[in-house]
């Protein structure tokens, strides 16, 4: 196995409440692969949106390290983190998290006001995000003129339009009915298998974990072994 | 680097809000230039008061009167050039709610001694030469609808005519002041008339002199010469003070209280209940927004910029409404100076006043802003995005 593009070692993430500490990811390792799908899965309280905001860089942990692509995230100061998740990480929310007075093109073209592009530049980036996303005839439309798969959609539109190489989806069907959820999902397939994105996904469904090429367990703070998924049909 | 679409389309979320928020800011910051134009105006006497007048008055008081005989004796003093005496007479025209002033004077001295006041209609000789005539300021003449010629009665109060009626002038000339020292609205006539009118028993009031105005000599030590004018009288009949025009005007907008004191308090109560209600808007518009800061900020967006959205957000919003209130200060300042003609004459809006109020609007942004925007830019992302919308 060539070296992951994501490690972690000794990963460990306490909350005080009321004096009294609860250690929600203790001592966690775990490889993450290259070009992987990956579907985090457990029982609520487990840890799963803790670790996958440690690993997007969102927050941060006591101790153990993170490294991504050779840098210790871990380590990073507040400013160093926000630059390193605008260049690496695009983010899918259960509740989509769109900003509600954009409409979905200005939405999308959010984070490239982060990078050097021009005005033009930026707005053709957005559009081949939203046209890759299937919603190139609604980009004028605001999130509360979207329906909620439309506005996951444009959710994953932004988080791929400044091309990162990760993407952390916290049950990002959660929210939506069966059809929209395939569709969310067939999206994260071809962006994993098309794009070569590495997905790593928090999901309750066992459906949509069966989209994905590996599946990890969590439980009370703790990580089960990395198991392929076998897919559907062969099972 | 803030995403600067955020700034207005945030703003225009909540039309209605942010619309009483503008106004309120816009009405505060032009009462708070109308207030402090009002200032202005009381002062401009004390500004533009002539550097080569002295006034002697009563150390008493303004309406305690001094003998008709000083006038002779200060004309022999050295240094003084002419005297002009101002007699208050506190008439009214028809009805006591038509103020203007109206003063006994020396009318040839009077125009010698004030070239700012310019006769530009009727005669001045005609004026000098007829005791039962009068000058009145164009802007009085125009708001009576007074002409050349008209006779103008004026109900006395402090010297009632024996007969009952009225004092009547004859209008020989209007006259403009080129500088605020003189207001456009007051009647001049002559002293020997009011005077003559007493002596003949066909009126009546107190007999003496209200104030002397001296013109010095070019070069007069003013200093030393009103000490020697003091020390004139010092033992009486009437003790005197002797002031430049400047410290008299300076007391008689002292004598309305403290003026300047009482609007700057208006003004700071007034502009502390607008940062009151800017803070407020802000504050709820920043609440609402703590889930796009969440957001902002997992994208990648620093922390100082989402203090700049905030920031932004909360100066454009008193920008614009201290910017409607300066227009409407400067455009609507003929009409106010106009509307407090006789009361307030010299009222300007000057650029002193604008930039105050254009200082004032940008620190009410500010302070309406940096709590919001501090509260956003230390909030950390996850918080922030677990906010519900
Ligand atoms: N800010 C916080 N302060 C205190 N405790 C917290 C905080 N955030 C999370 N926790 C606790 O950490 C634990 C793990 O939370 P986490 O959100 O990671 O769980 P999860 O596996 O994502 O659950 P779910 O499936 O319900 O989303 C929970 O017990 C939670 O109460
Ligand atoms: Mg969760």
């Amino acid at each position: 196995m060539s070296t992951p593009l994501i490690r972690l070692r000794g990963v460990t993430k306490t909350y005080e409440r009321g004096g009294e500490v609860l250690t929600v990811l203790n001592k966690l390792d775990l490889d993450i692969e290259k070009n992987g799908f990956y579907a985090l899965m457990g029982p609520s309280g487990s840890g799963k949106t803790t670790l996958l905001n440690l690993i997007g860089g969102l927050d941060q942990g006591e101790s153990g390290e993170i490294v991504v692509n050779g840098e210790d995230i871990a380590r990073m100061d507040g400013a160093d983190l926000a630059t390193w998740r605008a260049s690496h990480v695009g983010f899918v929310f259960q509740g989509f998290n769109l900003i509600p007075v954009l409409t979905a093109q200005e939405n999308v073209e959010l984070p490239l006001l982060l990078t050097n592009l021009s005005r033009s530049e930026r707005r053709k980036h957005a559009e081949v995000a939203l046209a890759l996303v299937g919603l190139s005839d609604r980009r004028s439309h605001r999130p509360s003129q979207l329906s909620g798969g439309q506005e996951q959609r444009v959710a994953i539109a932004r988080a791929i339009v400044t091309d990162p190489m990760l993407i952390m989806a916290d049950e990002p069907t959660g929210d939506l009915d069966r059809k929209s959820a395939g569709e969310v999902l067939d999206l994260l397939t071809k962006l994993n298998e098309a794009h070569g994105k590495t997905i790593l996904m928090v999901t309750h469904d066992p459906a949509a974990a069966s989209r994905a090429k590996k599946i990890v367990n969590m439980d009370k703070g703790r990580l089960g072994d990395v198991v392929d998924n076998q897919p559907v049909a062969q099972r | 680097m803030f995403p600067t679409r955020l700034v207005f389309k945030n703003l225009l979320k909540h039309k209605l809000r942010v619309l009483l928020t503008v106004a309120s800011i816009a009405i505060a910051v032009f009462l708070l230039c109308a207030l402090q134009s009002l200032v202005v105006a009381l002062d401009a006497g004390v500004r533009e008061a002539a550097s080569n007048r002295l006034i002697v008055q009563s150390k008493v008081s303004l309406f305690v009167y001094m003998p008709e005989s000083y006038k002779a004796q200060l004309e022999r003093v050295s240094g003084v050039e002419r005297i002009v005496r101002w007699n208050w007479f506190g008439g009214y025209y028809q009805d006591p709610s038509n103020f203007f002033a109206q003063f006994a004077t020396d009318a040839d001295a009077l125009l010698d001694v004030y070239p700012e006041i310019q006769i530009v209609e009727g005669s001045a000789k005609d004026f000098i030469d007829d005791q039962r005539s009068c000058i009145i300021g164009a802007v009085t003449a125009e708001k009576y609808g007074f002409k050349v010629g008209d006779t103008v009665p004026i109900i006395a109060t402090l010297f009632p005519r024996t007969d009952g009626a009225a004092w009547d002038f004859r209008v020989a000339a209007l006259y403009r002041s080129l500088k605020k020292n003189v207001d456009e609205n007051t009647l001049f006539f002559h002293s020997q008339y009011l005077d003559k009118s007493i002596e003949l028993g066909e009126a009546s009031g107190p007999s003496g002199v209200g104030v002397f105005v001296l013109r010095t000599a070019p070069g007069v030590d003013q200093t030393a010469l009103m000490s020697e004018i003091d020390a004139m009288y010092e033992n009486g009949p009437q003790v005197v003070q002797t002031t430049t025009e400047a410290e008299f005007q300076a007391q008689f907008v002292s004598m309305i209280g403290n003026v300047p004191f009482f609007v700057n308090s208006i003004g700071t109560g007034v502009m502390i209940a607008i940062l009151l209600a800017a803070l407020n808007t802000m504050l709820m518009s920043a609440r609402e927004q703590t889930r796009d800061v969440g957001v902002l900020k997992a994208l990648g967006f620093q922390d100082g910029s989402i203090f700049g959205l905030l920031m932004a957000q909360s100066l454009v919003m008193c920008g614009i409404g201290g910017g409607i209130g300066i227009a409407m200060a400067k455009m609507l300042e003929p009409g106010m100076a106009k509307f407090l003609g006789t009361m307030f004459p010299g009222y300007e809006v000057t650029s002193t006043t604008l930039m105050m109020a254009a200082g004032l609007t940008v620190g009410i942004g500010v302070l309406a802003g940096i709590a919001p925007a501090l509260r956003a830019r230390s909030m950390h992302v996850i918080e922030a995005l677990r906010a519900t919308a």
